[in-house]
């Protein structure tokens, strides 16, 4: 009968899903539980043959080792300082911005519009130099304010383009019922268009965080002194140059992954909101 | 949206912000820049100089060690204070020359001396022959300095010879009697190890393209040894001679032996040392350094160190390749008087012979002793077979040495996968490197 | 008639800078130049203000070293016309990283949106329950979170011819010998894009899951009323509502994937013979190891025109939809 030949589908659909997010996630898992195994292991172990998942010297040494180094946590700390502020600027300019590309018609709006999108293909490193010239013309050299807008310059392409996206699907009509009742375009934008908007810039802003969270290159090059540094430079400081120090760099990474983890199952619930939480449309 | 889930939530959220909100709060406060401002080193009149120094070497040493040397320094000139800073050993070459062009490099520096010529046209470094001359400085009792047009930028504070090191269990295993001495042994050595199969191999050259100092270290090195060299005696390359001919037909010869292990071409040296540590590889050229990491990763490891391989026919002294902690002086610095101060107690007999034990290397001042009685054995051996040689790297001082060697590489690569032969890759290189020396 | 609540999770139909809904206000265009028509660049200003000051000028130097030589290295810079750019450009290498940053971007970005979208499918199934699909969420993001020096190390690792990768497909006999994934010239590319395609996916992923969760469900249910399969349901109604949102994602990744930089450097270096030299590592190479910074900036310059020639196409097909 038809009600049993779709549930028969019904199930070969869910257990053929079941193989696919299981083959998927050991494709996405691997590598990480690799990186753990190796964050327990001592140096020696990392290279036996055959490898194996858990070694006779399993120990959570690296992980103490990082706990108790105040320098380590002080890159901890720096990186989440670093990052929250660029997230949340970020967030600002790009709504800002994201309101004027969206709600207004302007000269250079085209032009401006491929600027944002192609300034992203200049290679950092051929920028390092001339940029370190600017920071310490500007006085920022060695301190967060230095990180933080350097960090912003690459997240606010993406976080603009996204916020200008969002903002177009929401009509004008919601920005005309706020003008009715006598407030401005600025009162439209935060009464109205961003409370809509919170699932998308949470997703924004998880990417933010993510992207200065994991930065190395201008973290390396405008900092200085230990008490400034971030976690992927704690990171490389463990490739020494005759070795590196597999289980402390990998203990590291699990240890700098969990913030944004965190972030994530936190806020993941937000912005996958759901076919079952019942839209309704204006 | 449903109720209770999203009360849950929303307080949830709500202590998330608040935290967050206390976080940013702090860090605004407290925290807005970092220790030391950009330039390098401050002083009022006649209060403390602050000297930074960059280097990639107090991590490698045991812990607090570094830290203790400049506390030493620092009581025997109470007017200078010494911030140590520490960057990733990858990153340091570039963020040298990104600090020069700045004006913000640390007042001393860590050097390697294949950067030497590079910093040296610059602008970046001081000449050191300047302020020896006006501290009225022994210069005799350096072993080496690195100069450039006849100055010098760089002294070697504690140099690493690079042995051959031979993995005696394996070894035994497959048969091999005595460390081999000449090419010859030591082909039919690898040969041996390389058949107890398994993922054993006699040997191991790293070639990765990225940080080219395979050549330097594992191909060079066996010219060297040989009294040979890459050079002309006015400095130009000669590489179509036959002395290089024969080294690089010689590795050629290891590699269709099959006795090199896998990943050759994209191997790093950090690599090379974690499969001999791990017992993959029966002989390897490696620093002196890795002694210690080599006995803490895998204690049970038996092996000893010899010096590297000649032509057989070759009786005199043997080359042994080298690389320096090297040290230099900004020239943008402010402090260059108290930063020489600073070179000279680390290049000073006592303060050298103690840095030179903790980081198993040998003095760059000559007339320091290393302290033998609390360091391995092998050390000793070494240190042997130093005073037997003469150490030998000519790429110390060359303009774009990391550009030369890549290009020697990416010529061996093409010989190595049999799309080139000996001689066309020679050629090749030679005329690369005409245009650069 | 206050705002309705409108639960808008997710990206929206068009990821345009273009504004779609409706025409700017009559007020706009008969009155040019009140203090309300500065209201936008009041609003972007901001945004331009950073980006000018901390990318335009840096980029702005950049270029002028491309028509200098001996820039940064040696203190008196001469002008030197287009001699950097005739360099690069009669530089076979050059072409040889052009070839494979081609080769790299295209594959790794197809590759991400195919398995971005399958993921996303997958876990935007009704037929699991919330909890086993946020188990998976959070597996699937896993390589989203760590920085790529850790990656491109990590896989090192587990490439290595005695490594696990090696170990288990010979133990289950898919190989016969060990395979010299990274230093081998044959398989060398590959194994960098699979990397890169195992790093970046879940960035599609998770914009794909949100753009899936606003296509109304009314859709699906009018098409299987129809008669539609789940097939011809995904090729007509999910694919055409996530269209923006895929040329958007594909034209980012494209211009973020020729940047990478460290995941090359780290596993390969650009070698071996140059099968992995990308124009990231050619740019570097030129920089930091030939010290010949003009031409490294040349060579930027070259990249940075080249996107803006696809930045353009893309800002162009907007506008025309």
């Amino acid at each position: 009968m038809m009600a049993t030949r779709q549930a028969r589908r019904r199930l070969g659909m869910k257990i053929a899903t079941i193989v696919g997010l299981c083959l998927g996630a050991v494709f996405a898992g691997f590598p990480v539980v690799w990186m753990l195994s190796t964050s327990f292991k001592t140096n020696g172990e990392v290279f036996q043959v055959p490898p194996r998942l858990i070694t006779e010297n399993f120990s959570f040494d690296a992980y103490w080792k990082i706990l108790t180094d105040p320098t380590q946590l002080r890159f901890f700390l720096n990186s989440y300082i670093v990052a929250l502020w660029v997230t949340a600027l970020t967030l600002l300019a790009g709504i800002l911005a994201g309101y004027g590309f969206s709600r207004y018609e302007f000269r250079l709006k085209r032009f401006i519009n491929v600027a944002i999108v192609s300034v992203q293909a200049v290679p950092p490193i051929t920028l390092i130099i001339p940029f370190f010239g600017l920071v310490v013309a500007l006085g920022l050299y060695n301190t967060y304010g230095g990180l933080i807008l350097t960090h912003m310059v690459f997240t606010l392409p993406y976080a603009i383009i996204m916020t200008t996206a969002y903002f177009n699907t929401l009509p004008r009509e919601l920005d005309e019922s706020v003008k009715v009742d006598g407030g401005s375009g600025w009162t439209a934008l935060w009464r109205i268009l961003v409370p809509i908007s919170v699932p998308g810039l949470i997703a924004v802003g998880i990417y933010t965080f993510m992207i200065s969270w994991n930065e190395y290159l201008f973290a390396l090059t405008l900092t200085r002194t230990d008490d400034m540094r971030t976690v992927p430079i704690g990171i490389q400081l463990l490739m020494g140059q005759h070795s590196y120090e597999w289980n402390q760099m990998m203990a590291m990474s699990i240890l700098g992954s969990i913030p944004v983890l965190i972030l994530f199952l936190l806020f993941q619930r937000r912005f996958i909101g759901g076919l079952t939480s019942g839209a309704v449309k204006n | 949206m449903t109720g209770g889930s999203t009360r849950v939530q929303s307080r949830l959220r709500r202590i998330l912000g608040v935290v967050t909100a206390a976080i940013l709060a702090v860090a605004a406060v407290g925290c807005g820049t970092g220790s030391g401002e950009g330039s390098a080193g401050s002083s009022e009149q006649g209060g403390p100089v602050t000297l930074e120094f960059a280097q990639w070497w107090a991590p490698e040493l045991p812990e607090g060690a570094f830290q203790e040397l400049m506390t030493q320094f620092e009581s025997q000139n109470p007017n200078i204070k010494v911030k140590l800073l520490s960057g990733p050993y990858a990153s340091t070459k570039q963020q040298l020359v990104s600090g020069a062009a700045s004006k913000t490099l640390p007042d001393v520096v860590g050097l390697d001396g294949a950067w030497v010529n590079d910093f040296a046209k610059q602008g970046a470094l001081t000449d050191l022959s300047a302020l020896m001359a006006d501290a009225k400085y022994d210069e005799s009792q350096l072993a080496s300095q690195i100069k450039v047009d006849g100055k010098t930028y760089m002294i070697p504070v504690v140099n690493f010879v690079y042995p051959l090191f031979v993995n005696k269990d394996l070894s035994s295993k497959a048969g091999v009697k005595a460390v081999p001495n000449n090419r010859s042994e030591f082909l039919d050595a690898a040969k041996k190890i390389s058949a107890l199969g398994g993922n054993v191999k006699g040997w191991a050259l790293p070639l990765d393209t990225a940080v080219p100092n395979g050549i330097q270290n594992d191909v060079m090195s066996w010219l060297w040894a040989s009294g040979g060299s890459m050079l002309t005696p006015d400095g130009k390359p000669n590489l179509t001679s036959p002395p290089v001919k024969s080294t690089v037909e010689y590795v050629k010869s290891l590699n269709d032996a099959d006795v090199i292990a896998p990943g050759s071409l994209t191997m790093k040296e950090q690599d090379k040392v974690e499969k001999f540590t791990a017992g993959q590889v029966g002989m390897m050229i490696d620093s002196l350094a890795h002694i210690n990491l080599i006995k803490k990763n895998s204690p049970n490891l038996d092996f000893t160190v010899a010096p590297l391989p000649a032509e057989d026919s070759y009786t005199g002294k043997r080359g042994l390749p080298y690389a320096s902690w090297g040290i230099g002086i900004a020239d943008s610095t402010e402090h260059k008087a108290e930063a020489f101060k600073l070179v000279e107690f680390l290049m000073s007999q006592q303060a050298n012979a103690q840095l030179s034990t903790l980081a198993n290397g040998f003095p760059g001042n000559n007339t320091a002793e290393p302290d033998f009685s609390k360091s391995d054995p092998l050390f000793k051996t070494a240190f042997d077979i130093y005073k037997k040689g003469y150490p030998a790297n000519e790429f110390v001082g060359l303009p774009k040495s990391e550009e030369l060697m890549r290009t020697f590489d990416e010529q061996l690569q093409l010989v190595l996968t049999g799309k080139q032969s000996v001689d066309d890759a020679l050629n090749k290189t030679q005329q690369s490197w005409a245009s650069v020396i | 008639m206050g705002p309705a609540h409108i639960d808008r999770t997710v990206l929206p139909e068009a990821a345009t800078l273009e504004a779609e809904t409706s025409t700017p206000p009559a007020r706009d265009r008969r009155r040019p130049f009140t203090l309300r028509s500065l209201a936008p660049y009041g609003y972007i200003s901001p945004t331009m203000l950073l980006i000018f000051v901390l990318l335009v000028i840096p980029i702005v130097m950049v270029v002028s070293y491309s028509f200098q030589d001996n820039v940064i290295v040696v203190k008196n810079p001469v002008f030197a016309g287009l001699a950097n750019y005739t360099k690069v450009l009669t530089d076979p290498v050059f072409w040889t990283a052009i070839k494979n940053t081609l080769l790299f971007i295209t594959l790794s970005t197809i590759a991400h949106l195919v398995l971005g979208l399958a993921f996303a499918m997958m876990l935007n199934t009704g037929l699991l329950g919330g909890l086993t699909k946020a188990i998976f969420r959070v597996v699937y993001i896993l390589p989203w979170l760590f920085t790529i020096a850790v990656v491109a190390v990590i896989w090192r690792l587990m490439l290595d011819p005695f490594g696990v990768v090696n170990y288990i497909l010979t133990s289950f006999g898919i190989l016969q010998t060990e395979v010299n994934w990274l230093a081998s010239p044959s398989t060398a590319l590959w194994a960098l894009t699979f990397i890169n395609i195992w790093s970046g996916y879940p960035f599609f992923m998770i914009s794909l899951l949100a753009g899936l969760q606003g296509i109304s469900s009314d859709l699906y249910e009018a098409a299987a009323v129809d008669g539609a399969n789940p097939i011809q349901q995904f090729f007509n109604i999910t694919i055409p509502q996530l269209k923006p949102v895929l040329i958007s994602m594909a034209v980012l990744d494209l211009i973020w994937t020729s940047q990478q930089f460290a995941l090359i450097w780290l596993t390969t270096g650009g070698g071996p013979l140059n099968v992995t030299e990308m124009l990231s590592t050619y740019t570097y190479k030129q920089a930091f190891s030939s010290y010949e910074f003009a031409t490294a900036s040349a060579s930027a310059v070259i990249i940075l025109l080249l996107t803006m020639i696809l930045a353009f196409f893309y800002v162009r097909q907007l506008r025309e939809r």
